[in-house]
């Protein structure tokens, strides 16, 4: 008896929790059709798996506890041929070897999302040889041969689109700046020898997978800035180069030395 | 009848004058002859001579008698009446325009026998009087140079003289009296043209003489405007200026307020002031009228400016960096014709950044959130607020503002996500009074609906200008979107382009998607979704090359910048509106628009009720005339919605004067001048009786030419004295030779020839140069003066030149045989 009258009495409130859960759950459910998300490109045979799997679910996390830009906490894979790949407009590409050839149906799918305005983080998971870089420019020559690939300038708008950066790094410190493959006025291409996704993947415990060399954790820190920032940029496009920022920025960047 | 002599018509001129010289001179030569030598019957042969030569004379010029048949006819007069409004402005007692019709009734009455043209004159040609006997005048300008063009160079009988009656306030004069006057229409008519000035009493008077916008008009720049004020009669000393921008359902703006320091009865000003909004918008300058001001109504003008821009300015918040976010702005900064200034909040405060110094490491600012909505609101033409929370972020103090940004012309679009409408907490704030859409948060606990759907086009949203673009590449298949919010009801006059294919409102239609609305003078757009970045970033937009979000924002934009493009009819007035007077609006619906045609007439007093009118429409795409009115003197707008589309509008002024009645002074200068430069001469009204007319001519109807006497009865007459003539010469002894004696001393010398019955053989040898006539004798004797001596040896003049005739030798009939006439003593 004692439990039936506590039973009517708990299902009440059981039903309003779970109202409230399923009403928190459902605000966060709408909207998030334009949350950040960083799907992973598959091409040729290549599979999503290995140590760096965590990594882009990390990259949402991180963004989304930092920032007020919701993010799909669990990404996706997407083939660079499927019709899908246009449904948003980021999309990373990693590996640790030498990527096989793209197809022509890779090649056109890799086409139209760059020409409709997609942004493609190319993110090499072993740098230390960068044959997956090396290859993957090749490919992507075929993708867009009328775009060169360029340093980054320093004071372009991924270094400061949410965090202020000196400069890019990963797991690995690598070279100071990004390297890009423009299409338009845009930076579509953006390639990584840091391995990004190397600084922010984690073990299910929640520790870090892999060292990061040479600073640490600081350097950690600073690759999830980074990636805070790639995250922001590709949200916000220029925003932060805007005029009404423009003299708010130049004031910090003189007094942070 | 009327008869007249006259000569043929066959001779030459030349000839005329040759015959007359010749008859004068031979009378003269008669005359001298016949003092010169004496002879029977002078008188005789004197009259004969001269009527033998008249009748020679006659006789070559055939004399004939002219009837003619005829009447006079009066010379056609032009009267140019000036049917201007200025004419109902006040002298002496009554209006100029019965200062008219008395100065036209002493001419009338003064011009018996003319034939009186009565034509009246304002705008375009002039026009019989008859038809405009009935009506006050009321056109809006007095061009008199097109008038006198008209009158002068038609291919009607042309006048003998023109008579032009009014105040002397010409259209086109005021910019340059001298250019004007040395027309041709105006300083050459080749036709007197006398003036009549109605009234030469300037009436008491402070008025605005001339309101000219003196630079481009372009949004957010300043704007001067050059004010002339004019006082005559009052005591003026200090006016004070006000410009206002008059508005729909808002209370009018002080653009600028100012003091004409008035001398010499006149003060020149400019105004700065700065526009915020394109598009025609409605201005007010006006100044205080005391009671003695006899035109009260000049001193308050209202006339439209229509206002460009050189951008569109564009306010951008977002509450969280989307997708959707990233789209529009892509969008926002690719289009050259935007200047967008965005702030997105990239970081609440449940936000951990993990950063030691925000300052230092973070490159993010403060939301100015009191300064975008206070000082600088009025700066944008259009404020986004895309999925974007009042509360948290500090706007709700300045939804009153915002509020009356819209009304007063702003544009604003509400873009779905999670913290917009309900969700943002805009339900019961003032905003919610400027949105096209109702937001009863009643009729559902949750802000937004999560039903994957494709937006359905309504049936006005299928022929809306602003969807076009986006219709030739969707068609009715749009993007799947993941979810809406949920709003209520469209506002009365919204428009719903798209809807909820499943949820419906409390009254059984269908959620409205995507509705436009009007909000005072501004317009508002809401967007209950948070996916139209699909249009632009999807596999359906690709097919498109990411083309269909752009046309969607290019049509909403324009639509809330009032783009004619976008407007669903075009708006206009057939002539400038004047107060108390009927007016007609000209609505060019866009083709295949279908409904009828609903209009409202809005005054931006709103004190005055507005007017509303209903006309059906052919869907042809032809314009039609709808008339409206009459309205009484301000501002106003004319809102015309054709079916189901959105509202179009036109912003006009009704004044009751006009420019016509802003410079009260009659111009007496111009019509004296006018009658100095065309031999004309000046008049008052009262004198108007004493206008020099040209007198009538007579018009022959009928015409006969007979001859006097045919012409062989003058040919004979000729003959016959000059026979007679001869004979009275030969029996006055003219008819002989002179006798030449060789004196050499002066002694008159006579000829003498053989003259059987009628001559005397008297030698003359003496000084008396007469000799007599014997009619028994036949000599008849010559007498001519003595030549001069002639040198010893030459031959005598007389001699050699001597054509005398000879008599023959032998004995003379019934006498001795006369010496030889060739004997030269």
């Amino acid at each position: 008896m004692t439990s039936i009258k506590s039973m009517r009495v708990l299902w009440p409130l059981l039903l309003i929790v779970g109202w409230v859960v399923l009403s928190s759950s459902t605000a966060r459910a709408f909207g998030e059709e334009g949350a950040f998300h960083p799907r992973i490109l598959l091409t040729g045979h290549a599979r999503w798996e290995g140590p760096r799997k965590s990594g882009p679910g990390r990259w949402s996390w991180e963004l989304a506890r930092r920032t007020s830009a919701p993010a799909k906490l669990v990404p996706g894979t997407i083939r660079a041929d499927a019709s899908a790949l246009l449904a948003e407009p980021f999309v990373i590409w990693t590996g640790e070897d030498n990527v096989e050839p793209l197809t022509p149906g890779e090649i056109t799918g890799l086409q139209k999302f760059l020409r409709t305005g997609g942004v493609l983080f190319v993110d090499d998971g072993a740098p230390e040889t960068g044959r997956f870089l090396q290859s993957a420019k090749r490919e992507l020559a075929h993708v867009l041969p009328e775009a060169v690939v360029l340093p980054l300038p320093e004071n372009h708008v991924i270094f400061h689109s949410f965090y202020l950066l000196e400069r890019a790094v990963g797991r690995v410190e690598g070279p100071k700046t990004l390297d890009v493959m423009s299409y338009g006025n845009s930076a579509n291409v953006l390639f990584s020898s840091y391995d990004l996704l190397g600084a922010l993947s984690r073990e299910p415990g929640g520790a870090a997978t892999f060292p990061v060399v040479p600073k640490g954790e600081w350097q950690r820190e600073r690759a999830t800035r980074l990636a805070v920032n790639l995250a922001m940029y590709v949200l916000c496009s220029t925003y932060k180069d805007d005029q009404v920022h423009a003299p708010a920025l130049m004031r910090r960047r003189t007094t942070n030395p | 009848m009327k008869q007249s002599l006259g000569i043929s018509a066959d001779l030459p001129s030349f000839a005329i004058y040759l015959a007359v010289v010749v008859v004068v001179f031979g009378t003269l030569l008669l005359v001298v002859e016949l003092r010169q030598r004496s002879a029977r019957s002078t008188i005789a042969v004197a009259v004969s001579g001269v009527v033998a030569m008249l009748f020679c004379l006659v006789a070559l010029l055939r004399p004939v008698s002219i009837r003619s048949h005829g009447s006079l006819v009066g010379p056609k007069i032009v009267v140019l009446l000036d049917r201007s409004r200025s004419m109902l402005l006040p002298a002496s007692g009554n209006t100029r325009d019965q200062q008219a019709d008395i100065a036209l009734a002493a001419l009338q009455r003064s011009s018996e026998g003319t034939r009186l043209s009565l034509l009246g004159f304002g705008e375009g040609v002039p026009v019989p009087m008859e038809k405009l006997a009935l009506t006050p005048p009321t056109y809006g300008q007095s061009d008199l140079k097109q008038a006198l063009d008209h009158v002068l160079h038609t291919a009607e009988e042309m006048p003998k003289a023109v008579v032009v009656i009014g105040d002397g306030r010409a259209y086109g004069i005021e910019a340059n009296r001298a250019s004007w006057m040395q027309s041709d229409a105006v300083g050459k008519t080749r036709v007197p043209l006398h003036t009549v000035l109605v009234t030469d009493r300037e009436p008491r008077d402070l008025s605005l003489r001339n309101v000219r916008v003196a630079s481009a008009a372009v949004a957010h720049q300043p704007l001067q405007l050059q004010i002339e004020v004019g006082c005559v009669g009052l005591t003026c000393d200090d006016a004070p200026i006000t410009v206002r921008e008059l508005l729909e359902g808002a209370p009018p703006i002080l653009l600028a307020s100012r003091v004409a320091h008035i001398q010499n009865g006149g003060a020149n000003l400019t105004v700065s002031v700065t526009l915020d909004r394109a598009g025609p918008r409605l201005l007010e300058v006006a100044t205080v009228a005391s009671n003695e001001d006899e035109v009260p109504e000049n001193n308050r003008r209202i006339f439209t400016v229509d206002v460009a821009r050189e951008r569109i300015r564009v306010l951008h918040v977002a509450g969280r960096p989307t997708y959707d976010v990233r789209a529009l702005r892509m969008w926002l900064k690719s289009n050259a014709s935007v200047d967008v200034i965005a702030f997105f909040i990239l970081r609440s405060n449940q936000d951990n950044v993990m950063v030691a110094d925000a300052d230092k490491e973070l490159a993010l600012i403060q939301f100015p959130v009191n300064e975008l909505f206070t000082e600088h609101l009025s700066s944008f033409d259009a404020v986004i607020l895309q999925d974007f929370n009042a509360i948290p972020y500090g706007l709700s103090k300045y939804l009153n503002n915002l509020t009356s940004y819209v009304e007063s012309g702003g544009g604003l679009v509400m873009v779905g996500g999670p913290e917009a409408f309900l969700g943002g907490g805009y339900d019961g704030t003032p905003l919610e009074k400027v949105l096209p859409v109702d937001l009863d948060g009643a009729n559902s606990p949750a802000a937004f609906d999560l039903v994957d759907l494709v937006p359905r086009a309504t049936a006005a949203g299928r022929v809306a200008p602003m969807l076009g673009a986006l219709r030739s590449l969707f068609g009715d298949d749009l993007p799947s979107m993941p979810g809406a919010n949920i709003v209520g009801a469209p506002k009365p006059g919204a428009l719903v382009l798209w809807e909820h294919p499943s949820r419906h409102i409390a009254d059984g239609r269908p959620m409205p998607l995507l509705t436009l609305g009007e909000a005072g003078d501004g317009r508002a757009v809401a967007i209950a979704v948070d996916g139209v970045h699909r249009l632009g970033f999807s596999e359906a937009a690709a097919q498109v090359a990411g083309r269909g979000h752009g046309a969607l924002w290019d049509g909403l934009l324009g639509w809330l910048m009032r783009d004619p493009r976008f407007e669903p009819a075009q708006i206009d007035l057939i002539a400038p509106c004047l107060a108390n007077e009927p007016t007609t609006l000209r609505v060019v619906p866009l083709p295949g628009m279908v409904g009828p045609i609903s209009i409202d007439i809005l005054p931006t007093d709103t004190s005055k009720a507005p007017a509303h009118y209903n006309q059906p429409l052919s869907g042809t795409g032809e314009h039609m005339e709808v008339p409206i009115g009459p309205l009484p003197s301000g501002g106003y707008i004319a809102k015309v919605r054709v079916g189901s589309t959105s509202t179009t509008r036109r912003v006009f002024a009704c004044e009751t004067g006009g420019d016509e009645w802003a410079d009260s002074r009659p111009d007496e200068a111009t019509m004296r001048a006018l009658a100095q430069a065309n031999n004309g001469t000046f008049h008052l009204a009262s004198d108007a009786a004493s206008i020099p007319l040209p007198p009538s001519t007579f018009v022959h109807t009928e015409r006969s030419v007979s001859p006097i006497l045919p012409p062989w009865v003058w040919t004979l007459g000729a003959a016959s004295f000059l026979g007679l003539h001869w004979v009275l010469r030969r029996r006055g002894g003219l008819a002989l030779p002179r006798r030449v004696e060789p004196s050499g001393k002066g002694v008159q010398q006579a000829y003498s020839i053989r003259c059987p019955s009628m001559c005397t053989d008297k030698p003359t040898g003496s000084s008396d140069s007469k000799r007599k006539y014997h009619p028994q004798r036949a000599h008849t004797s010559a007498v001519i003066a003595n030549p001069r001596p002639r040198p010893r040896g030459s031959r005598s003049r007389a001699t050699s030149d001597r054509k005398v005739r000879s008599p023959k030798r032998g004995k003379a009939a019934g006498g001795t045989p006369g010496p030889s006439s060739a004997t030269v003593k």
